[in-house]
């Protein structure tokens, strides 16, 4: 059963709702799931409109007021070790975090997307060739790839989102491979080519969108990992540089400041926690949804 | 089944060489000078050519990559530019480091984890499986980084229960089997638990009530067997696919230590990586990446003929 | 609402002039891949040596055991898989080749599946499904999702209600009516059914296939009509085949074959059929013996390890389609006078 549907007495459908329909009927059901998507809403809203809620400049500081406690005047979560004001840090650094986040994971859902599909509709050699190079991809753990290629690279945004990109492609591929030669063995693919269809339009009208909805939520679950990845990069030093505001590389600064003030260097390390299990919160919430058994 | 050994182990050679190709290239094709590290900035051209030459990084990639694989082959790993001292030595000694504090962490992992998802996965729905499984989500949502910071801010800067960083008094090399040294594990370990913890739980509970819902359970139940034996059932169903999941666990504990180990100064391969990124060490990085790799590799083969050896479902399709 | 026994609806005398389909010697093998480098290590010998003539404005019926090749050999006609030999000729042009593109033959030769649900697009409506064939083959986009409300109309579902609708919100029944019009929107002369009324209750079976009577009728289609159920292929079919192992055991008029067939395996099979008449039971035991593997099939006639009236013969060579009556023939040593069987007449 995909999708709901309204019957009368005679059993005439009245309304049918697509796919997409019931499925968000069904998330909205859950309050774990729709809290973590509000959560998620806020936190986009906050990084979009930060030069407006921030009450400072993120990147002027004061020396003399460096370090001070949350609840401090003027500064309600207190400043860091350079003595700007951490409230304004954090917001901003929503936006830094978010991009780092969430930009290779997209950008690998397209390459990824590309290379699995290919390769699971071609089939044959083609197949074999694309997945046995992927293969040799994820022969590397994930977080030891990132550090290898960010290392290489050198520091920088740039460097960062290649190397977090590289890290999601595999994964990504193999899901829409796997995916696209389940549907491809499907009757309805033998009957589109019997009409005379060549390949591209049968990807485009049949294969597509069997095949994204399954891709995109799995893509979707890999952003958290992608936001801890992202912020522990930066932890290192690879990813984002200073002065840039961004939760992870926040959390480095401010190991100085571990004994002294150690709630302000707890705080971008929230920030993280909050987002990441928000994402995943709002991606299990979504594949309950979208797994209908009847 | 041991054809099927053979079969796997033989197909880990192209990986093998794939990787050690993508390793190579990872680190070579980076910008920056090589001999950044031991030469001065003001040192003549003429010393220039003479180290590189020593080091032999003005051959062609392809000579110096076949140089180095087939020295890898037999165990040599080149020389760090940094410390002078073998590669294979410094690897070593940071495997083991790295291995024990890997090690502890997923027995932690996997027995919190198995019997969490166990409780989740019998009590289906209940409070008891919403506890759970919150757990287990938030376990794999926290940057484990931050958690380490923030266990050492509690256990070590507040309440100096336990030591803050280093494998041993003294900031000691390697970590060996003492009560000295342990102390120093608890912390790292509980931070590196985590993560696994949460997967493992999260797969034995999809597992435990995948198995309960089918209908053979159903047909046991009414043959009256007790729920001992049920439980037994369960246990033997599940047990290929966690512990697979384990064995994955640990693989992605030894390549992505670095984290922790940064938070910690543990000296295990993660900080042997940093120092060598930004030290710019190319023999010293090529040599962790590899041996890191092909570890994660092995692992996974080990992984594989474990789990074909327990569900023989696998080794016949 | 049962089947009457009796002869088909339509009785036609095999034209005198060119067939419409003719199949040549069709093969089909299919590797099996195995060890470390998938190296061959076999092949199924799916479809053997099929060759049969289709003419216009008849049904063929094709019956046989699972894996005798049936859907293979309805597969590779189709050219949804390519035959490693023998020749397909429709109207005498080869397709795929100049004379007659691959394109252009598919708009005439169309087919039906089994698996109702399977065989329409989830996220696609009823009409777009259908339209999309036309849509490929060059027509506009509006006037195609007319010819598919027409369609509807014409097999029996109401465009109004169904049109806009979702594959899984019909039923079985109405989704093989879908894939009938389906398989006619791009107005072909032949249309292969392959086991297209097996998944379905019996007595909307019964409806579907009254109304695949009456669109031969109204159009003047061809059918070939695969399936395991030997009432409803003597119901609709005018000819049958029996297939055995990918080759052909005997092919010839329904009545000719269901009255007693020259083939030991096709009686034996056709014979196997419950009689409703308990006056007339079954004499002959059925088949024994398991059917063998495809994969190395028996040497000579296929059927010789299985065939009460098997000889040195049988074993030796294998038959060839020997006419033993009007448009009927049968591949066995028996009808073939000068085989050497024992039985067969002298020429």
């Amino acid at each position: 059963m995909l999708a709901s549907v309204t019957m009368d007495s005679a059993g005439v459908v009245l309304r049918s709702s697509g796919y997409w329909t019931t499925v968000w009927r069904r998330f909205r059901r859950d309050p774990v799931a729709v809290a973590a998507l509000a959560v998620i809403v806020l936190l986009v809203l906050v990084a979009i409109l930060a030069p407006w809620i921030a009450p400072q400049d993120p990147y002027k500081g004061m020396t003399l007021r460096r370090l001070r406690p949350p609840g401090t005047d003027g500064y309600p979560l207190g400043t860091d070790e350079l003595g700007r004001d951490m409230l304004s840090r954090l917001i901003f650094g929503a936006r830094l975090s978010l991009f780092m986040g969430v930009t290779p994971v997209l950008l690998a859902l397209i390459i990824g997307s590309a290379i699995g599909i290919t390769a699971g509709y071609i089939g044959g050699f083609v197949n074999t060739v694309l997945m046995r190079t992927i293969d040799v991809f994820f022969a590397f753990p994930s977080v030891l790839l990132a550090i290898a290629l960010s290392g290489a690279m050198g520091a920088g945004i740039a460097n960062g989102l290649i190397s977090l990109t590289v890290v999601f492609i595999p994964p990504i591929a193999r899901i829409a491979e796997s995916v696209t030669t389940g549907v491809r063995g499907l009757d309805y693919i033998e009957a589109a080519r019997a009409s005379g269809a060549g390949a591209i339009s049968i990807i485009r009208h049949h294969v597509l969108g069997n095949v994204l909805g399954p891709i995109f939520v799995y893509g979707m679950s890999l952003i958290a990992v992608s936001m801890i990845l992202a912020s522990g990069l930066s932890f290192l030093g690879l990813g984002v540089r200073p002065p840039e505001p961004e939760w992870g590389l926040m959390l480095n600064t401010l190991r100085t400041a571990l004994y002294t003030q150690p709630l302000l260097c707890a705080l971008p390390g929230v920030m993280i926690f909050i987002t990441s299990i928000s994402f995943n919160l709002f991606t299990d919430g979504l594949r309950s949804a979208m797994d209908i058994k009847a | 089944m041991l054809i099927y050994i053979v079969k796997r182990s033989v197909y880990t050679l192209p990986i093998m060489l794939g990787v050690s190709v993508v390793c190579f290239l990872l680190v070579h094709l980076a910008p920056g000078d090589p001999l950044v590290s031991v030469l001065p900035p003001d040192a003549s051209e003429a010393l220039r050519q003479q180290l590189l030459a020593l080091y032999g990084f003005d051959r062609p990639y392809a000579e110096q990559f076949l140089k180095w694989l087939g020295r890898a082959v037999t165990g040599d790993l080149g020389t760090s530019i940094r410390t002078s001292r073998p590669v294979s030595v410094e690897v070593s000694k940071a495997v083991l480091n790295t291995l024990s504090l890997a090690a502890l962490a997923t027995v932690i992992g996997f027995v919190l984890g198995t019997l969490s998802g166990f409780v989740a996965g019998y009590f289906r729905d209940t409070w008891v499986d919403k506890l759970a499984s919150g757990l287990s989500v938030v376990g794999v949502s926290v940057p484990h980084y931050w958690l380490g910071m923030v266990l050492v801010i509690v256990f070590a800067a507040q309440l100096g229960w336990l030591p803050p960083t280093g494998a041993g008094p003294g900031g000691s090399e390697s970590w060996v089997w003492d009560w000295e040294h342990v102390r120093y594990m608890v912390l790292p370990a509980i931070t590196m638990s985590v993560i696994p913890m949460g997967i493992i739980a999260r797969t034995v509970r999809a597992l435990v009530a995948e198995i309960l819902s089918n209908e053979f359970i159903t047909g046991l139940r009414a043959k009256g067997l007790s729920s001992f034996g049920i439980f037994r059932h369960v246990v033997k169903n599940a047990a290929p696919t966690s512990l697979a999941v384990m064995g994955i666990q640990l693989g992605y504990l030894l390549g992505g230590s670095i984290l922790i180990e940064t938070v910690f100064a543990w000296p295990g391969t993660g900080l042997l990586l940093s120092d060598a990124i930004f030290q710019r060490d190319l023999p010293l990085l090529q040599g962790t990446i590899l041996a890191l790799a092909c570890f994660f590799v092995v692992l996974n083969l080990v992984v594989d003929v474990l789990q074909t050896g327990l569900d023989p479902r696998i080794a016949r399709s | 609402m049962t089947i009457a026994a009796a002869s088909p609806v339509q009785t036609r005398p095999p034209d005198a002039g060119r067939p419409l389909l003719e199949v040549n010697d069709l093969v089909k093998h299919f590797p099996i891949r195995g060890g470390l480098l998938g190296r061959r290590r076999g092949v199924v010998r799916a479809v053997d040596g099929v060759s049969f003539d289709l003419h216009a404005g008849e049904t063929l019926g094709i019956v046989g055991e699972s894996g005798c090749g049936k859907s293979t050999a309805a597969r590779t006609i189709m050219h949804l898989i390519r035959p490693d030999s023998g020749t397909i000729r429709l109207a005498g042009k080869v397709p795929g080749t100049a004379e007659l593109s691959l394109k252009a033959f598919r708009a005439r030769v169309q087919m039906v599946f089994q698996d109702s649900y399977a065989s329409l697009n989830p996220r696609l409506t009823i009409e777009e499904s259908i339209a999309y064939g036309p849509g490929v083959h060059g027509l506009a986009g509006d006037e195609a999702i007319r010819r598919a409300r027409r369609l509807l109309d014409r097999v029996g579902l109401d465009p109004l209600r169904f049109a806009g609708r979702y594959p899984h919100e019909l039923s079985g029944g109405q989704r093989q009516r879908v894939n009938i019009a389906r398989a006619l929107a791009l107005e072909p002369t032949v249309v292969v059914l392959d086991e297209a009324v097996s998944a379905l209750d019996k007595s909307v079976e019964a409806q579907v296939l009254n109304l695949l009577l009456d669109l031969k009728e109204e159009i003047g289609l061809t059918y070939i009509f695969i399936s395991h159920d030997l009432e409803v292929v003597r119901f609709m079919a005018s000819r049958v085949m029996v297939m055995y192992l990918g080759r052909v055991a005997e092919i010839g008029p329904t009545d000719a074959l269901y009255d007693g067939g020259r083939h030991p395996y096709a009686q034996a099979l056709l014979g196997s059929m419950l009689s409703m008449d308990p006056d007339h039971r079954a004499e002959q035991a059925p088949l024994s013996g398991e059917p063998p593997n495809p994969i190395n099939p028996p040497a000579g006639c296929r059927f010789h390890t299985r065939c009460s009236f098997a000889e040195a013969v049988c074993s030796a060579k294998a038959p060839v389609l020997a006419a033993c009556g009007a448009g009927h023939s049968a591949a066995c040593h028996m009808a073939d006078p000068g085989s050497g069987h024992s039985r067969a007449q002298a020429a």
